[in-house]
């Protein structure tokens, strides 16, 4: 059985950035595939070359079975592609029906469909009541909602969804989430690239977490979180490497990782028997704590165990 | 919106089996591509009625303009007629043509910005539809100006020597004037890194080609290096040839210009086909 994503080694270099380093991805048929990572992790490299748009440097990648640069023309007819910023302004005098209707054509829809798949694909994005209106008066969430309405026109066998609530209202957001999780119930395999934690948790069955061009570790966001361990506890100090040295030899602690926002991660089995364990070594060692939460580990805390670094921190720095 | 259901009819399954086309031939899909990409274009145009206007009448209006303004100033002895209108009007054709050219290119240019270029090569059309959408976009729009230049000049006082078979003839050498142009402005449009350098160059390389030509003044009257450089411009056969079907009817100057331009097209073409394909390759090697 062929996957839908299946790439080797699949590498793009810049000059002599590496911008995407030995990637091997596998989704199968059905798969809500993530890509998670920071900007610049290299996830729209890697769909700009699975989407036949960039060559790889070396390496190769297959999709529905056939190769992305030896048969891009069969690459092309099984994929839709939803781009991280809509090019929306160069279309603004078209009405969004006529935009549908072209891009219905120019992914060979059969005519004798053709009408009925623009209805409800507009539909299907709440946009047939906007039909007729020119794009150019769209807010930023209908640009996108009509984007997706043009992925699936042709039924492809992969969707590709490159960051696609990026810079959207929580109300579009949970929109977009909705038709998503539809998809899948659809059984369409859809490839989502993404720095959103939540979008990521809340959507794929599948993940790679990318950092710098490399897939850090993959798998389901439960396995990625039950490997972390089982709970989390967060510690905020005015010292907090005192701290980290002061339990890090504790038995009952897996793990410490100081944070770039000075907190202190403590990772162990069970937080209700080392929450007291951390209070009275802190008073031992007369260290102030300013706060202390604990929580199940979320996949910030995976991208963290295994970069040192946190997501969170990078997506509002970016 | 959720648990909404697409509907898998028969059609999709015979989309997606291994190796067949959606629908009809290679060949169908072509003409459904470039229908489709021209069928933007023309969008595009009609929702903004003053550029449509502007668009379609600026060869009148430079003929107007031309003709009575400047006419009382030019001696009839230097440009040989006593209708300057009838000299004017093969000038302002070629300067249509060559100004179409940067706002032809123009929309090629955006859609490679904002990375619309993008999302359409991720499509399964042809590279070639993308280009021959706007050719054809071009020569109608192209074609609507000569009609209506000829109308306001036939109107107001030319009379053409060749009669109506010359005008077709004025028509084919204006289209491939304008191929050969748009197929260099269109190379240049991928060619450059951004906007800023591609009207930069348009802005000189447009005049410059328009004065170095007889678009304005008649090749006798220019100075000797001047007049050599025009005899080697494209521009100059295509308003020669013009002019004397416009002013004297057919000659066998006629037959020269269009081998000239045919062979200036074919040449531009090639180099256009080139520049798109080097800057698409990276994609689709």
């Amino acid at each position: 059985m062929t996957g839908v994503i299946e790439t080797d080694s699949l590498t793009r270099s810049f000059g002599d950035r590496l911008a995407v380093d030995r990637l091997d991805l596998r989704a199968e048929a059905g798969d809500i595939f993530g890509l998670l990572g920071p900007n610049g992790a290299g996830k729209t490299t890697t769909i700009r070359m699975l989407t036949t748009l960039l060559t790889p440097s070396s390496g190769a990648a297959r999709i529905c079975g056939f190769d992305v640069s030896r048969e891009p023309g069969a690459v092309r007819r099984r994929i839709g592609y939803v781009m991280q910023s809509v090019p929306w302004q160069v279309n603004r005098l078209l009405r969004a029906r006529e935009i549908v209707e072209i891009e219905a054509a120019l992914h060979h829809v059969p005519q004798r469909v053709r009408r009925e798949r623009v209805d409800e694909a507009l539909d299907l994005l709440g946009l047939l009541p906007h039909a007729d209106r020119l794009i150019g008066e769209f807010s930023g969430g209908m640009h996108k909602r009509l984007d997706l309405a043009c992925g699936l026109l042709h039924r492809p066998e992969l969707l590709v969804l490159d960051e696609p609530t990026l810079g959207l209202d929580v109300q579009s957001r949970h929109r977009i989430w909705d038709y998503i999780l539809g998809l899948r119930d659809e059984g369409v395999t859809v490839l989502l690239a993404t720095n959103y934690l939540d979008e990521a948790d809340r959507l794929c069955n599948r993940l790679t977490i990318m950092d710098n061009g490399r897939s850090v570790v993959s798998g389901s966001p439960a396995e990625l979180k039950h490997a972390v361990a089982a709970d989390v506890i967060q510690v905020a100090t005015s010292s907090p490497e005192r701290l980290r040295d002061a339990i890090a030899h504790e038995p009952w602690v897996k793990n410490t990782i100081l944070t770039d926002s000075n907190e202190v991660h403590i990772y162990v089995k069970d937080a209700s028997q080392a929450l007291p364990a951390v209070m009275s070594l802190s008073l031992a060692n007369d260290l102030g704590l300013e706060r202390v939460t604990y929580t199940q580990p979320s996949l910030d805390d995976v991208f963290l165990l295994h970069t040192g670094r946190e997501l969170r921190d990078l997506e509002v720095g970016a | 919106m959720a648990g909404r259901v697409i509907s898998r009819d028969a059609t999709s399954s015979a989309q997606t089996a291994p190796g067949t086309r959606a629908s009809g031939s290679a060949c169908a899909e072509w003409r459904e591509e470039v229908a489709a990409l021209t069928r933007r274009w023309f969008l595009q145009l009609v929702r903004e009625r003053l550029n449509l206007l502007l668009s379609v009448t600026q060869p009148a209006i430079w003929l107007v303009f031309f003709g009575s303004a400047l006419g009382r100033t030019i001696d009839r002895d230097v440009i040989g007629t006593s209708n300057y209108v009838g000299f004017m009007l093969a000038g302002v054709i070629a300067f249509t043509v060559v100004t179409n050219t940067v706002t032809g290119a123009m929309p090629m240019l955006w859609d490679k910005e904002t990375g619309y270029l993008d999302k359409l090569l991720s499509m399964p059309i042809a590279r070639s539809s993308l280009i021959v959408s706007r050719f054809l976009f071009q020569f109608v729009l192209g074609t609507a100006q000569v009609l209506l230049v000829f109308v306001v000049a036939v109107a107001t006082s030319v009379d053409v020597a060749s009669g109506v078979l010359g005008g077709v003839a004025i028509l084919a050498i204006a289209g491939l004037l304008s191929m050969a142009l748009t197929a260099l402005s269109t190379a240049l449009a991928y060619r450059v890194p951004s906007h800023g350098t591609f009207f930069a160059i348009m802005g000189v390389v447009t005049l410059t080609v328009v004065f170095l030509s007889n678009a304005f003044v008649p090749l006798d009257s220019m100075p000797p290096w001047m007049m050599i450089v025009a005899r080697l411009n494209p521009l100059t056969y295509a308003i020669e040839a013009m002019r004397i079907l416009v002013l004297e009817g057919w000659d066998v100057t006629v037959m020269r210009a269009l081998i000239v331009l045919g062979l200036f097209a074919g040449g531009s073409l090639a180099v256009g086909a080139f520049e798109f394909r080097r800057h698409t390759g990276e994609r689709t090697r």
